[in-house]
């Protein structure tokens, strides 16, 4: 049998793309990657003992150059998205908001992101639960890198030593929430098996429509459809249990 | 390694300014612009420690009981027993050598100025050559490193006409301070003092003081900064478990899946 064949027949896998992320949010994802990324290498060279030589004398400086440079980019792009489209940016806000559903998502969570069961989960809006709290981590550690790096920056000398003291230590705390965070997001992005729409979606700005409708229904098929769809679901699986 | 100390005898201090002036020299640092220099109401000069001046003398004009009196102070690092800007500096160019000195390495610096942050004293001076940039180098006394590591005397003791500094072996300077603050209550100085033996860790900088810590401008309970142990002795210690932590929870999980979604295949 041809390869032509089978697709005329339709069992080969085919895949409906509609549009997920426009291009502004996708600009604004790596325009905060590019700029996050340096700045956590360059930060993390005054932390990890094992990187103390590039935070040395010259190269430390440089270093200390590169994140600065990164600094004005991550902390200009979301104030320039905020005044140019503010209601796309509140928008975001409220889509980051959690509801009923989210309790749910975190219950079901790890058998299906880790052990990969395909259990139930409770129907998810463009963003899931757990994109959710990645953007609202990401929101809240913006704000306090932001606050405490320009204090650092332009404070020093000008504000009091204990106020610089906390400076510090709050950059330290967010910065290891915001890295443990990142390395979640990566994984999830680049390397689990379930979740390969994902970078797709930020790449092209397209999302597969079986995949959106499996993990995203909320934003399918709309939030009453999905919830009967979900309860349709959670009986076909409860008397499939109850039949053996 | 026994600890050195510096003793300075501000009742001996004639406020020469000698020692600023032997500092500079030795030290190689630039003089103050003078042109610059306005009248601030007192006589002292440079008007503050800068990363070009890491000793002078600081002058306060005090009433005492029994009458007016100038009161001297040799400024400069205190080389604490228990010093917080070692402890903060990433990149390990701020030393505690074995016998106490607390010294900098110009070389390894990139400025990041913690230091001037976390010294009780507000010692060390930041040499900012672009706000933007970040390019500085922090400096303060070093004890003069080069000079004592070779058994020579601390350019400024070497060079005091009044014999008001004195270095050597802690324990000694101590004891010599301890007996000098005697003399001095004896020769009706009652407030007289030695500042610096238990402070901070057991500062390297002693003083001999006639009058209250306070009346020279000197922190009369000064404390290692709290957030130091905070930051360096719990959150940076937690911060590297949980990131570790996070990257193989990652891996594992990835593992997992990876193992699970086979299976799944072959049923």
């Amino acid at each position: 049998m041809s390869v032509q064949g089978s697709q005329q027949e339709g069992h080969v896998f085919q895949i409906r793309w509609i549009p997920k992320y426009t291009f502004t949010e996708r600009l604004l994802h790596w325009v905060h990657t590019v700029s996050f990324i340096p700045l956590v290498i360059t930060g993390l060279v005054l932390y990890l003992d094992a990187l103390r030589p590039l935070a040395q004398g010259e190269a430390g400086q440089w270093m200390r150059w590169v994140h600065r440079l990164a600094a004005i980019l991550f902390i200009a792009e979301p104030v320039i998205y905020g005044i140019l489209q503010p209601r796309r940016l509140w928008m975001h806000i409220k889509e980051f908001s959690f509801d009923r559903d989210d309790l749910g998502w975190i219950k079901n969570a790890y058998g299906y992101y880790v052990k990969g069961r395909h259990e139930v989960m409770p129907p998810q809006g463009r963003f899931n639960t757990g994109e959710k709290m990645n953007g609202m981590i990401m929101i809240v550690t913006w704000i306090l890198f932001t606050v405490t790096g320009l204090i650092m920056w332009f404070g020093k000398g000008w504000v009091a030593p204990e106020l610089f003291r906390w400076m510090v230590v709050i950059h330290d705390l967010t910065m290891i929430a915001a890295v443990s965070i990142f390395i979640v997001h990566l994984y999830l992005a680049v390397a689990h098996p379930l979740m390969w729409a994902a970078l797709v979606s930020m790449r092209f700005g397209v999302t597969s429509a079986s995949y959106a409708a499996e993990h995203h229904s909320k934003w399918y098929y709309g939030p009453k459809r999905a919830q009967e769809l979900f309860e349709a679901k959670k009986k076909l699986a409860s008397s499939k249990a109850q039949g053996g | 390694m026994v600890r050195k100390a510096m003793l300075i005898d501000e009742s001996k201090c004639t406020a020469c300014r000698g020692c600023q002036v032997a500092c500079k020299q030795w030290n190689d640092l630039q003089g103050w612009n003078y042109s610059q220099t306005v009248n601030s109401g007192s006589y002292e000069n440079p008007p503050r420690l800068t990363p070009q001046t890491w000793t002078r003398i600081r002058f306060r004009e005090y009433e005492s009981p029994e009458g007016f009196r100038w009161l001297f102070l040799k400024e400069g690092c205190m080389h604490c027993g228990n010093p917080a800007c070692v402890h903060v500096c990433p990149t390990h160019a701020l030393k505690q050598q074995p016998d106490g000195r607390v010294t900098v390495e110009s070389d390894l610096c990139n400025g990041c100025g913690y230091c001037t942050q976390f010294c009780p004293f507000g010692i060390p001076q930041l040499e900012v050559k672009g706000i933007i940039s970040g390019k500085a180098k922090a400096f303060k006394c070093t004890f003069c490193q080069d000079r004592t590591d070779n058994g020579l005397l601390p350019a400024c003791v070497k060079t005091c006409p009044a014999a008001a500094l004195s270095w050597g072996d802690r324990d000694k300077m101590i004891a010599a301070g301890k007996k000098r603050v005697e003399a001095l209550k004896a020769r009706g100085f009652p407030k007289a003092n030695l500042y610096g033996e238990n402070l901070v860790g057991g500062l390297g900088r002693l003083y001999v003081l006639v009058e209250r810590p306070e009346a020279y401008g000197l922190p009369p309970d000064p404390q290692y900064p709290v957030m130091t142990t905070v930051w360096q002795n719990i959150i940076q210690p937690l911060g590297k478990i949980g990131l570790g932590a996070t990257l193989l929870g990652t891996l594992v999980a990835w593992w997992v899946i990876r193992r699970n979604i086979k299976m799944e295949e072959v049923e």
